[in-house]
């Protein structure tokens, strides 16, 4: 079992590549006069939450890792460190990542830590940088026990994660309209997550990918952006700060607020944590599906059409089949 | 990475992209005409309909009448933040007004009123 094996951390690794490419992005939207917008409080505070995220990987990362190497004893598996080991446990981390995010957006626990990274209603190169603080706190990191157990060494899952989270920096523009086809059909894109970050009940709980947008695409949650619903940013309810702190946790208190009601059931406190967001115990709030069965009722010509599948086929659609 | 060098990094780059985005200009807030807040308003709130809006006189807040109750809409950087006006209080300032909510996520605005539009909009705002 081999135990001292070192990767480079490669998030911090890429900071001045960020710098760079922010700057770059920034010039390319004046000089061009399109491709997307800034900021100047929005963009700081992005830049302090990714601040923020490495300083918690500092102090909180300890946790993870000592799991994580905790089930590299008990594991009798060790695949080695060769290529193709770290390719293959690149596109399982990657998988592992499509859940992960998908849990992020369906489980409010989960949420409430992610949330933040969507609570910018820009979308350029820094909100990639509008990090989680308190993934710690979420116990995602039990995902990523299966490659530890099969074998992948801890080191390498963390070099792998932060590869990941390095392709996906590129993708939060929109200075990039599409990529050729046959890379939109795999990978995810600009495009492809510029549809993840609507707020539009069409984007709703869409396009989890990481690297890999086929993961969506298996799974059922791929929706091409579409050119006559434009992306519009941010949360549902979108929140009122630059205060990263409030950022951070504002979810977190929200959770507690929910908790703390009297005369709620044991039931009631835990779909609070757990339920998907927008759970109400009296129906008062809107989850992502009653959003898209609140504006087909307004936009019926947009039932069966991508992001709104799951609500059946156009009337015009019903009515051939029914002839 | 050195620790010392990724600390000069990132305080290096935040504050460079910091001065660049306010000397270029993007420090600018939304400005809000009554059509544009009606507009805001129910992209924040779809299933809502509007009844009238009042906009203040610099044009960074609206009191917005809905059919689901009376909201408020404000500038927030260059975009806009709405939120009802139900679990909230309103306090004087010098400046005109303050809404306080009841919201972790958006605790406060300072409406920026003059002596009419305060008296008008303490009268908008009274039934609250």
């Amino acid at each position: 079992m081999t135990d001292h094996i070192a990767f480079p951390d490669a998030v911090q690794w890429a900071v001045p590549f960020f710098i760079a490419a922010i700057l770059a992005e920034f010039l390319w939207i004046a000089l061009k006069g399109r491709g997307g917008r800034y900021e100047t409080r929005d963009a700081v505070t992005s830049l302090i939450m990714g601040a923020g995220n490495i300083a918690s990987g500092f102090l909180l990362g300890f946790i993870a890792y000592g799991f994580f190497m905790w089930l590299w004893q008990i594991t009798p598996l060790d695949l080695g460190t060769s290529i193709p080991v770290i390719m293959l446990c690149f596109v399982l981390d990657d998988l592992r990542y499509y859940w992960v995010h998908r849990f992020g957006h369906r489980v409010r626990w989960v949420w409430a830590s992610h949330v933040n990274h969507h609570s910018s209603q820009h979308y350029n190169l820094t909100t990639a940088l509008r990090q989680t603080w308190t993934y710690t706190f979420t116990f995602m990191m039990v995902v990523r026990a299966p490659l530890i157990l099969l074998g992948f060494h801890p080191a390498m899952v963390l070099f792998v994660g932060g590869l990941n989270l390095i392709y996906q920096f590129w993708i939060h523009t929109e200075a990039i309209t599409k990529m050729p086809r046959w890379f939109e059909a795999v990978m995810n894109t600009p495009s492809h997550h510029r549809a993840h970050h609507g707020r539009n009940a069409r984007y709703l709980d869409c396009n989890y990918a990481g690297v890999f947008i086929i993961w969506d695409k298996l799974f059922g949650t791929f929706v091409p952006e579409q050119e006559h619903d434009r992306v519009d940013y941010g949360l549902v309810h979108n929140i009122g700060t630059f205060n990263p702190l409030r950022v951070a946790f504002h979810e977190w208190v929200s959770i507690w607020r929910d908790i703390t009601q009297p005369k709620l059931s044991l039931r009631h406190r835990l779909a609070y944590c757990f339920a998907p967001p927008g759970y109400s115990h009296d129906g008062s709030r809107n989850s992502s599906a009653q959003i898209k069965a609140n504006h087909l009722a307004r936009n019926p010509e947009d039932r069966g059409t991508p992001g709104f599948e799951q609500f059946g086929p156009k009337p015009a659609d019903q009515s051939t089949k029914q002839a | 990475m050195p620790l010392g060098i990724l600390l000069a990094l990132v305080v290096g780059g935040i504050a460079g992209i910091t001065l660049l985005l306010h000397i270029t200009g993007k420090s600018r807030v939304h400005v809000l005409t009554p059509e544009a807040a009606s507009t805001q308003w129910l992209r924040h709130f779809p299933d809502d309909a509007v009844i009238d809006v009042t906009v203040t006189h610099d044009g960074h807040a609206a009191l917005v009448r809905t059919k689901a109750g009376p909201g408020l809409l404000w500038s927030f950087g260059a975009d806009t933040v709405a939120r009802y006006l139900l679990d909230c209080t309103q306090h004087a300032h010098p400046d005109g007004l303050a809404i306080r909510f009841r919201d972790f996520s958006a605790p406060y605005v300072i409406l920026h009123l003059d002596e009419t539009e305060r008296r008008h909009w303490h009268n908008l705002m009274d039934p609250l």
